[in-house]
């Protein structure tokens, strides 16, 4: 550490002034989130108004931008930090002040981010993850990028002074998806889940215009809905009618699950670029907020290697790092961080950087109890059931029919892949479990890793003497399900003997 | 398919967790499960006798009252039926490096917490354990879900000394 570096935040700071930018527009942001729908209503009705009182509509809008610069220059004020005698020390609030001290060594990461207002005037919002159980995650909204490396470097250096030599080293380029890559990494996506997705975000919408509208009495509106509604229905009630609407219905929703896998994968990963060091990998990726996440190699509990038919015809995967959950913040989420568009050797490369090469030789590869396959018919059965209760109820004989004869086969052929997927492989020091359906999932656990072991028996599957495994990480579980009872003892009684003599830090 | 492949020669016998002698609970716990269940059903009792008094226009609800308190009565006698054989399936075991605890009738599940991933411990006391002396021990781990470990129907001395033992292993 140089001197000017050391004596950069000894004393309190500021952020960058442009910091007010950036906390007056996250605070628009709140705003408009919070009142989208009362404002789409004055948009429509406002040639309806009168001029004194468009004039007080606008007055009235001006204040409020007004206060909210107020507030966000407030804000800016009052948010001072500095760095004195290995705590990280912070100022802030307006009417409520809040004074935090966080010593190094509770802090677990520092990661950048910039959204596109902080990218349009170059500053970086620094975000201090911490452990324990206190709420403590400091974000600093804006700082140059000078001053947010030197931070990170003050922060995360000191306490390991050993580790200070070999981040000096040259950063190497390890993974760039250019724009094309990412397009194909795009179209090849799990289109059903982004279908899903797409949907519950329309739904959460849907709900808050909901509960606005229905105050604002839009009951005329909806019943010109309902009419309409209506008037379709007869129009669609013939046999070919109905299938052409079922038809159309499909090819919309594969246009929308396609189209907003592509929104998505660009979101979030556009322009990736992950630099491998010696004990971190960094990730840089985002449109509209730009993320730079620092991934420290041995707080990564399991990876998950994931591919589909489709990827590899591409001989593309993507890979999930799990890392550590800290403390109950359990709320905060998963903390699973995704890298798309790895080629084959770019997966060597992780599992060089995460394990020595002695960990990744696996012996035999065992499949699960055939109970497993059982247990997902009978399981299948019920739902089926249901689902025919339900069509029954509401539509022609015709329909339970067909849906019959597409759903039948379909879950047989998912249930068989399923169960070929399912499988798992071990050696002294890793597990490694394979899962998926169409897509092919594998999972690498160091053993040591896991927090607790737990084994599961029905009476049913007493009977075949098989059991489920749960091996649980710090960063969610892995469940084994339907393996041999002696087998499932032996690895039980192994991961703990693994766990309670392994000296190094699981995080 | 029939022999695992992990070799083990580091240690010669792997200490086993089906060997270990596992303890019961305290009896008097049976108590306190029984008067929670009174409570249960005191309180599921009311809410049907209270919803059958509330009046919708063309439905009459009461004349379907008994269905409720048919299915209330059975799901009651269900739960206690299999708590109370479930009862003496409550064991816990506590070794040089990890702590156990199995349970279940129809689903049976162990669990053992080695120490050395214990992040807290807490030892809890409901209205009626605190009547009986007992407390209910909880072993939080790193762990995403938050049902790790907890052993109900202890005494209170004991889960004292256990919670003792244990953080006394972590700190060495």
């Amino acid at each position: 550490m140089s001197k000017a570096q050391n004596s950069l935040f000894s004393e309190f700071t500021r952020q960058s002034k442009k910091g007010i930018l950036v906390i007056y527009f996250n605070k628009l942001r709140a705003l408009f989130k919070a009142s989208w729908v009362v404002v789409l209503v004055l948009f429509t009705k406002i040639s309806q108004l009168s001029t004194p009182k468009l004039l007080a509509l606008g007055g009235f809008l001006l204040l409020c931008f007004l206060v909210l610069l107020c507030i966000a220059y407030w804000s800016y004020r009052n948010f001072k930090f500095k760095i004195s005698e290995g705590h990280f020390i912070l100022h802030k609030g307006i009417v409520k002040k809040t004074n935090i001290a966080v010593p190094f060594d509770r802090i677990q990461h520092i990661n950048f981010k910039q959204n596109i207002i902080q990218q349009l005037i170059g500053v970086y919002q620094v975000d201090i993850e911490t452990t324990g159980s206190t709420n403590t995650e400091i974000t600093i909204k804006a700082l140059r990028y000078n001053d947010a490396q030197a931070l990170k470097k003050m922060l995360i250096d000191e306490r390991k002074s050993e580790v200070v030599k070999t981040i000096k080293e040259e950063e190497k380029t390890f993974l760039k998806i250019p724009f094309s890559q990412l397009f194909k990494v795009a179209i090849t996506e799990n289109h059903v889940k982004s279908l899903l997705i797409f949907v519950a975000l329309l739904f959460g919408f849907y709900q808050q215009a909901r509960d606005v509208l229905e105050r604002v009495n839009y009951k005329a509106a909806l019943n010109d809905l309902v009419t309409t509604e209506q008037v379709q229905e007869s129009f669609f009630s013939s046999f070919t009618n109905g299938l052409l609407l079922f038809l159309l219905t499909f090819l919309l929703l594969s246009v929308i699950a396609i189209l907003s896998s592509i929104i998505r994968v660009f979101l979030f990963h556009f322009n990736l670029t992950a630099f491998l060091e010696k004990n971190v990998l960094e990730i840089q990726q985002g449109l509209l907020t730009k993320k730079k996440i620092a991934l420290q190699k041995e707080k990564v509990q399991s990876i998950t290697v994931s591919t589909n038919p489709l990827k590899k015809l591409l001989g593309i995967s993507f890979v999930t790092f799990k890392q550590a959950v800290s403390g109950t913040k359990s709320q905060k989420g998963n903390k699973a961080i995704r890298l798309v568009g790895c080629k084959k050797y770019h997966i060597e490369q992780i599992h060089q950087f995460l394990f020595t090469s002695a960990q990744l030789v696996f012996g035999q590869t065992h499949q699960m109890h055939s109970y497993y396959k059982s247990r997902m018919y009978i399981r299948t059965l019920g739902v089926l059931v249901v689902i025919n209760a339900c069509l029954f109820l509401m539509f022609s004989g015709w329909l339970v029919i067909v849906t019959n004869l597409i759903l039948l086969p379909l879950c047989m052929v998912f249930i068989q892949l399923k169960y070929q997927k399912t499988t798992m492989k071990m050696n002294n020091e890793v597990l490694l479990f394979t899962n998926g359906m169409l897509e092919t999932h594998y999972t690498i656990l160091p053993l040591f890793k896991v927090q607790y072991v737990r084994i599961k028996q029905s009476v049913f599957q007493k009977r075949k003497a098989v059991v489920d495994l749960v091996l649980e990480t710090a960063s969610g579980k892995i469940t084994i399900p339907c393996i041999e009872e002696e087998k499932a003892k032996k690895i039980y009684n192994y991961t703990l003997y693994k766990v309670e003599t392994n000296e190094l830090a699981w995080m | 398919m029939e022999t695992t492949d992990f070799v083990n020669d580091s240690v010669l016998n792997l200490p086993e967790i089906a060997a270990v002698s596992f303890l019961s609970i305290d009896k008097k716990y049976k108590c306190v499960i029984l008067l929670n269940i009174l409570v249960v059903t005191v309180a599921v009792f009311l809410a049907i006798f209270g919803i059958t008094r509330i009046d919708f226009n063309e439905f009459d609800i009461r004349e379907y009252q008994w269905i409720l308190y048919i299915v209330a009565s059975t799901g009651i006698l269900y739960t206690m039926l299999l708590l109370l054989y479930g009862f003496s399936k409550r064991k816990y075991a506590i070794r040089e490096h990890d702590i156990s605890y199995k349970s279940g009738v129809i689903f049976k599940a162990i669990t053992t917490v080695p120490y050395v991933r214990i992040q807290h411990l807490e030892i809890n006391q409901g209205p009626f354990s605190r009547f009986f002396k007992l407390a209910t021990l909880n072993v939080y781990t790193a762990g995403d879900s938050s049902d790790d470990l907890e052993i109900n129907g202890l005494l209170k001395t004991e889960a004292l000394q256990i919670k003792e033992f244990i953080s006394k292993k972590i700190n060495e």
